[in-house]
């Protein structure tokens, strides 16, 4: 594989106080590829993810060992932790955008970078707009409140808000766990576009739409990677029992 | 007994509790609306507390009137409670004015005194000067009580206006500004709601911040809590005694509006640390990380999305302090003193409503003074919690869709 690595964790514990939620995690995420982590509820996929621009340090209590490089730099030593989530940009579950206008929930970050150019930054926001599929359905009310639009406009809306900063890599936590199938149908589609500009790693429930999205699955079961593998590999001819398991439905 | 006649029984106490609450309140508040209103009127909340006397100076000019005498003696500025006419008015030419013998009569005081019931335009009265040149502005209801000289005491209507009538050239008139109203209250409470909530709204905000968004749970944060809700518990009076101590002597502040303000201030610090620690609170942890993973900085996280998201449980905050100092009494008594007078500086005494009310209930006897001035505190919080209602509508960013 000629791929470049964008993430490697090396030797990955995470502790809530005395729980081992991970358990020495070794993985390799490529470049512009879409890896899903699947498994069951409480398996630390989502706390793995939420390593990964070091979201857990807003958690008291969480202890990491280990090593997570990101260009083959040591997120915990090595990068700016601001810096880091400029580059490694989140979804989160349920949307969560911010109680201003539309215009201003994707100027956010730019803003909060400094950048006050009006031009630029109206550019930009229609930009990310237009590749968050989002513009033509809000091009008429960028100064409306962003809480009157529905849960999906808003999940895109979040994501246009990350893309805006111009990420390497977009972490999305279950981002359609909370909608409808038909907004779920959008996001899944916008995510396969975003795939040729952007790294995606993706926590989600549903093994279909890991099938459907993904390059790369990761099989997660009480904290340790059971497998990880090309997707179609992991769907139909998994290595480990649990796995085939989990997959056939016989748990989780 | 069955459960029927008990249920029923606890249903009445209820209804009786809830009665009896209602109708204590409503007859207070009737009380004091009954007692006050009469006395209630501009004079009263536009005029000073105390008389204030001038010697106005002035060239005479002939100015015919130009009504008739029917609309003058209609013309009567007279608080019909203290006043009662008893001479005029008559007009006087060569001052322009008509002027009216009027006995006035409250709690403390008994007397006749010539009153300005009508001023026509162009009357040399109105560019009066004093004796430092500064234009007074002389309005009906003015007391004369000389001129050029010659007193007015014990005269009768018609000798006063034939002394005015003989005189010619410059005048110097002995006038009295009449007092008994409240102004000067009303704008030393609005000063201190504005100096109290300038000094401890960011402190306030501050310590909130800090508790809620950096602080680690544990040992210190609770001590600060406690220190906050017990300080919130402790009567006026001692935070009186304590600006009396430290700002008024130790940091010769004297009894001024500085001293009373920052008292009141401290007495402001933990409600408004605890409400804008329970407006923080209820901000969702997602806009926290919604912001971060944007690399926003904690700072940029607390004021672009935390602090606005909050705005309208600061705006509820904002109202009770506001409440609070409207109707601080003992701590401000100690330490803004009970002088009734627009304080010209921040270091000159004044005293608000509600010292103003204890004063006159107190010093003066005068219950359905003190009563008026109850009605128009009321008022003011009424007032003042409707804005911060209608404001904290306003800012609420989840109002907005």
């Amino acid at each position: 594989m000629d791929k470049k690595i964008k993430f490697n964790t090396k030797n990955l514990d995470l502790f809530y106080g005395d729980f081992q939620a991970l358990k020495s995690i070794n993985m390799e995420i490529g470049e512009k590829e879409v890896t899903a982590f699947i498994g069951p509820s409480g398996c630390g996929k989502s706390t793995f993810l939420r390593c990964l621009n070091r979201m857990n340090d807003l958690i008291d209590g969480v202890t990491i060992k280990g090593e997570i490089l990101f260009d083959e730099k040591d997120i915990n030593g090595d990068i700016d932790v601001i810096n880091l989530r400029t580059r490694v940009g989140m979804v989160f579950q349920k949307p969560n955008p911010f109680p201003m206008s539309i215009y201003e929930n994707i100027a956010y970050g730019p803003k909060c970078q400094g950048m006050k150019d009006k031009t630029q930054l109206d550019t930009l926001v229609k930009e990310s707009l237009v590749k968050a599929a989002l513009w033509e359905e809000v091009k008429d009310r960028l100064n409306k409140s962003a809480l009157g639009l529905s849960g999906g406009q808003q999940q895109r809306l979040c994501i246009a808000r990350t893309i805006a900063m111009n990420p390497e890599v977009i972490l999305m936590d279950e981002p359609t766990s909370a909608l409808d199938p038909i907004a779920t149908a959008k996001i899944e589609d916008l995510m396969s576009s975003l795939k040729k500009d952007f790294t995606i790693i993706i926590v989600t429930h549903s093994m279909q739409q890991a099938g459907r999205i993904s390059d790369k699955t990761a099989f997660f079961l009480m904290g340790e990677v059971i497998e990880f593998n090309e997707t179609p590999i992991i769907f139909t001819n998994p290595n480990d029992k649990r796995t085939e398991d989990y997959i056939t439905g016989r748990f989780g | 007994m069955s459960r029927k006649i008990k249920d029923n029984i606890v249903k009445s106490i209820i209804y009786l509790a809830t009665a009896i609450t209602l109708s204590v309140l409503l007859f207070i508040l009737g009380f004091i609306f009954v007692k006050g209103i009469g006395l209630v009127n501009w004079d009263f909340l536009t005029r000073d507390y105390n008389e204030k006397v001038f010697y106005a100076f002035t060239q005479s000019e002939e100015i015919p009137m130009s009504i008739d005498t029917d609309t003058l003696s209609k013309n009567t500025p007279y608080d019909d409670r203290y006043e009662t006419l008893t001479e005029g008015p008559i007009y006087i030419e060569n001052i322009g004015a008509a002027v009216s013998k009027i006995s006035y009569k409250n709690y403390t005081s008994e007397k006749e005194q010539f009153v300005i019931s009508y001023i026509e335009k162009g009357s040399p009265l109105l560019n009066a000067k004093d004796s430092t040149g500064a234009t007074i502005n002389i309005k009906t209801d003015f007391i004369l009580e000389s001129i050029n000289g010659e007193s007015f005491e014990n005269l009768t209507l018609d000798e006063v206006v034939s002394i005015i009538s003989s005189q010619s050239g410059d005048l110097k008139i002995k006038v009295v500004q009449p007092g008994g109203g409240i102004k000067s209250n009303i704008i030393t409470t609005l000063y201190m709601v504005l100096i109290s909530l300038l000094v401890a709204l960011p402190i306030g905000i501050f310590g909130a911040i800090y508790l809620t968004e950096y602080a680690k749970p544990g040992r210190i944060v609770n001590i600060i809590r406690f220190a906050a809700e017990t300080l919130a518990g402790i009567p006026s009076i001692v935070f009186g005694l304590f600006g009396m101590a430290f700002f008024v002597v130790a940091l010769n502040l004297q009894i001024s509006l500085i001293s009373g303000s920052l008292t009141v201030a401290i007495i402001l610090l933990p409600v408004i640390i605890r409400s804008t620690e329970e407006a923080l609170k209820t901000v969702p942890m997602a806009f926290r990380e919604g912001s971060l993973a944007l690399g926003a900085t904690k700072l940029q996280t607390i004021f672009k999305v935390v602090l606005p998201c909050a705005v309208p449980g600061i705006a509820t905050a904002v109202l009770l302090s506001i409440g609070r100092v409207v109707g601080e009494s003992a701590a401000l008594l100690l330490t803004a003193g009970t002088v009734s007078q627009i304080p010209g500086t921040l270091f000159s005494p004044g005293s608000t409503l509600t010292v103003q009310a204890y004063y006159i209930a107190k010093e003066e006897g005068n219950i359905e003074l003190a009563c008026a001035i109850g009605i128009v505190i009321i008022v003011i919080v009424i007032v003042l919690n409707i804005l911060s209602r209608i404001t904290s509508d306003k800012l609420d960013v989840f109002n907005k869709k």
